[in-house]
């Protein structure tokens, strides 16, 4: 058995340094996706005779059989199917997301094995890069197909999801199996992540306020809201890479999360085998990404249910669905703070990274994107991240909140449900017009 | 004089519980209102004979007498009399306000000796739901007359009243009476009430934005209206596991302080001074007078806006619920004259969490079963004067100490938001048109 894993490590790239910074890059979100691991079972496999087969098999077991929600693999070859054989958009379109969220945990496991090999820092580099792929990758090929709608919700809705849903259901879970124990968390964390959150939310509010500002006969230049959008998107990265160094070099000790008896994890798999995965995995996240956003449309009419609800609820919880489950299961454990951790950080990095990469990509392809999410759904964002900054700044916690967080989610899905407003026909068209009657550029 | 009290205890429905348990039971609601009871002086009925004709007067002085602001009490058969003989329609809006004062105080003192005698929990089950009876029924008269306006701005100012006036002038006076001394109070309680009414923000707003992002009145009508329904039974679900969090498993977020008892300013171990059954007959009664001169109140009140020449809203916001909070109001600043600020705050964020996330609500749902379409929609104006009272009430009640310049700034916030609607003569005072033409009105007030 040890024979399997010295084949891993004299792979090219030995594991540096010892285990004692491996204890340091466990981030919050590495350690909660980590539960969601089945420890391999090498056993069948040393039985074979082949070396080469045998790394190769045990490799492969690890990476695609080594997670609770590798049930759900089996939906990428059948997507790929009905696309092949037209079985009709909506089908393609639930067999996507389905297929992507396995997807989405395995390349959070696949950054964490790399960064064995790499150091804490671009280990930590890699994740906050990496921790929201799917996100990510969903926004730029909305943005490649020019669905600029799409691409403005989903990326909100995995802020909501992430602030309320995640956070929520996590207090929830955890205050009601603590009843009797005090719950608390350190609060600095919580406030780094309010205040990113509100730099955010002052980034999308300006340009939105421009809109209505303008006296009745001036005609406001779209060119000059794009501009402002631009400028505010580099001060948004300039923020985020403040907040890496914050996070990374001069501040670790409020981001470290609780160090209990964890048992010591060496790498499971090599450097380069690890790489090529990762490699591979995205290329076919890249695929059902290409489905989803293709399809969205035709999985809107025949569900009968808006194309805002789509983006804003279902791609979100589907993207989000192994860090949810993973922050739920820490908060029962009262551990707080990684829960915190998965939440807020996502949100963050999702708010002042993905979105402004967005707008910069949108940029340098000439595709007018820009950051006025309209009324409604900036307003949702800012209510939203008002009470989750209310909620968390005390450092303790009960139920109370988790129900008033879950409810909050509950308020906005209703919301977004009902608001039917009608499909753009042409997207390059809907930012225009001197109204303040933006609802429409939906 | 001892003889005189039994004969209440021997009535129907034995005491639950021990003197422990009945001080749980005196929420800080009870004990903020108990502060106006006058000890009733049994000496001048013990001079009556008649065992059963006393028993009877005792419990009159008792429930009629037993308040100071029992003066206020001839207004009610005033405005039933000015009713009657048709005297003017503002006299009977003036003088049915003025009835409903003492109505309010006393609904709430019978709750409380109902809750001697049902425990704890139901006590304060009692509490929760009654708590607001005045505005409660208001509300429903007005929506039965189809006033939707009436009934939310009658409702939201009286979320505002609780939260800048009463609050206001509790940490004002407080402030100035114990300048030296430091007030402390449990954030504890204060953070969830904040929580709550910032679900409850969330909700109204939403159905504002819908109509605010310039689709038509026809188009949104309808999702407004679903979306506020599906809104107020969240809110409902959030008010029911409030009441679970309060009542059952934090219960010691919410105790209102014990002091040591034999110190002057603690409040004496009383004893229930009522019958259960007569206490519950005296509810009954006093809710049927409430129920009259709210009917009064509803009927009268455009009369009355056109003949003082203040607005219908300016009315709604401001008079009514300045008048059925007086009780409360007075109260809360006794306890923080003597600087027991949890139970100011008790009574006031917890009467307005009522209000926003069970009083509202409820109407909504009501409205939906008799037909009337009542959304979440407060228009622009008075939403946002609930945003930012809500969110300034959060900030201020978040450290968890108090001095006077927090109540002189929550009151001029009160005084700048009744300047406000004083002086805004939307035309509000045909307030039987329905919603979207209003809606139109404003939204076209908007758009200049």
């Amino acid at each position: 058995m040890e024979f399997a894993g010295e084949l891993s490590h004299m792979e090219n790239g030995y594991s540096k340094g010892k285990e004692s910074w491996n204890n340091g890059l466990r981030t919050a979100q590495n350690m909660s996706t980590s539960l969601l691991r089945k420890k391999s079972d090498p056993m069948l496999v040393s039985k074979l005779r082949f070396q080469m087969l045998r790394q190769f098999l045990a490799n492969l077991q690890e990476v695609v059989l080594g997670t609770k929600l590798a049930v759900l693999f089996p939906a990428i070859p059948l997507a790929i199917a009905a696309d092949f054989y037209k079985f009709g958009r909506p089908w393609i379109f639930a067999l996507s997301l389905l297929g992507l969220t396995p997807l989405a945990e395995r390349v959070s496991f696949l950054t964490e094995q790399i960064a064995y090999y790499t150091g804490p820092t671009v280990g930590g580099l890699l994740n906050a890069t990496c921790g929201n792929a799917t996100e990510l990758i969903i926004a730029l090929f909305a943005l490649y197909q020019n669905k600029i709608h799409v691409l403005k919700y989903s990326l909100l809705g995995s802020i909501l999801s992430n602030l309320l849903l995640v956070l929520g259901s996590s207090l929830l879970c955890g205050g009601l199996a603590n009843l009797k124990k005090e719950q608390r968390y350190d609060r600095k964390q919580a406030d780094v992540n309010s205040l990113l959150l509100l730099l955010g939310l002052l980034c999308h509010m300006l340009p939105l306020m421009f809109r209505y500002a303008a006296a009745p006969g001036i005609f406001i230049d779209d060119h000059s809201i794009l501009q402002l959008s631009r400028a505010s998107s580099i001060v948004m990265l300039v923020a985020y890479i403040g907040y890496i160094f914050f996070q990374l070099k001069t501040h670790r000790q409020i981001f470290e999360s609780q160090e209990e008896d964890e048992e010591e994890e060496k790498a499971v798999i090599g450097f380069w085998s690890a790489f090529s995965w990762l490699v591979g995995m995205t290329l076919i996240i890249a695929l059902l990404s290409e489905y989803v956003v293709g399809t969205i449309e035709a999985a809107s009419e025949s569900w009968g249910i808006s194309i805002s609800f789509i983006s804003i609820i279902l791609i979100p919880i589907v993207g989000n669905a192994a860090e949810h489950a993973g922050s739920i299961i820490f908060a029962f454990k009262n551990k707080l703070d990684i829960s915190l951790g998965v939440a807020l950080g996502s949100a963050t990095q999702i708010s002042m990274f993905a979105v402004p990469l967005c707008v910069v990509v949108g940029w340098i392809m000439r595709i007018q994107m820009d950051l006025d999410f309209s009324l409604l759904e900036t307003a949702c964002l800012a209510l939203t991240i008002i009470v989750v900054a209310f909620t968390l700044q005390d450092g303790t916690s009960h139920y109370m909140k988790g129900v008033v967080l879950c409810l909050c989610y509950v308020a906005i899905a209703a919301c977004f449900f009902v608001h039917k407003i009608p499909a753009p026909l042409d997207q390059t068209q809907v930012n225009l017009g001197l109204k303040p009657s933006s609802g429409f550029s939906a | 004089m001892a003889s005189l009290q039994e004969p209440w205890l021997l009535e129907k429905g034995n005491l639950k519980g021990s003197s422990k348990e009945i001080r749980h039971g005196r929420t800080a609601h009870n004990m903020s209102s108990s502060s106006l009871r006058k000890k009733s002086d049994l000496t001048l009925v013990s001079k009556v004979r008649y065992g059963m004709l006393r028993q009877f007067l005792t419990n009159l002085q008792e429930v009629i007498l037993g308040t100071k602001l029992s003066v206020l009490f001839p207004a009610i058969p005033l405005a039933v009399v000015a009713d009657c003989y048709g005297f003017g329609r503002p006299c009977v809006f003036a003088l049915s306000l003025l009835g409903l004062t003492p109505l309010a105080e006393r609904v709430s003192f019978l709750t409380e000796q109902i809750a001697y005698y049902t425990g704890p929990t139901v006590g304060g089950l009692l509490n929760a739901t009654c708590g607001n009876a005045t505005e409660l029924i208001i509300a429903i008269f007005a929506l039965g007359q189809y006033k939707i306006d009436v009934v939310k701005y009658s409702l939201l100012g009286s979320v505002l009243s609780n939260l800048l006036l009463v609050l206001g002038t509790s940490l004002f006076c407080g402030g100035i009476a114990n300048l030296r001394k430091e007030q402390k109070y449990d954030r504890r309680q204060a953070d969830v009430n904040s929580l709550l009414l910032l679900l409850a923000l969330l909700c109204h707003s939403l159905p504002l934005l819908f109509r605010l992002t310039g689709a038509s009145a026809a188009v949104t009508n309808d999702p407004t209206l679903q979306l506020s329904r599906a809104s107020s039974i969240v809110m409902l679900i959030t008010y029911l596991s409030y009441l679970v969090f309060q009542l059952f498993t934090h219960r010691q977020l919410f105790e209102a302080q014990e002091e040591s008892e034999d110190d002057e300013d603690g409040l004496p171990e009383e004893a229930p001074v009522i019958g259960f059954w007569s206490g519950f007959i005296w509810l009954i009664g006093m809710t049927t007078v409430i129920s009259l001169l709210s009917e009064y109140v509803v009927q009268t009140i455009e009369a009355a806006s056109d003949s003082w020449g203040i607005s219908v809203s300016f009315i709604s916001i401001i008079l009514l619920p300045i008048v059925g909070n007086a009780a409360e109001h007075a109260g809360a600043i006794i306890f923080a004259f003597k600087n027991k600020l949890d139970i100011s705050l008790g009574v006031a964020l917890g009467s307005a969490t009522q209000i926003s996330m069970f009083v509202v609500p409820l109407c909504v749902v009501v409205a939906w079963i008799m037909g009337i379409n009542m959304d979440l929609n407060f228009n622009l104006l008075e939403t946002g004067s609930l945003a930012l009272s809500i969110i300034a009430v959060a900030f201020t009640l978040q450290d968890g100490t108090s001095h006077y310049m927090k109540g002189l700034v929550l009151l001029l916030l009160y005084i700048v938001i009744g300047t406000c609607f004083f002086v805004s003569k939307t035309p509000l005072n045909q307030v039987n048109i329905t919603n979207s033409e209003t809606e139109i009105a404003i939204d076209k007030i908007f758009r200049v």
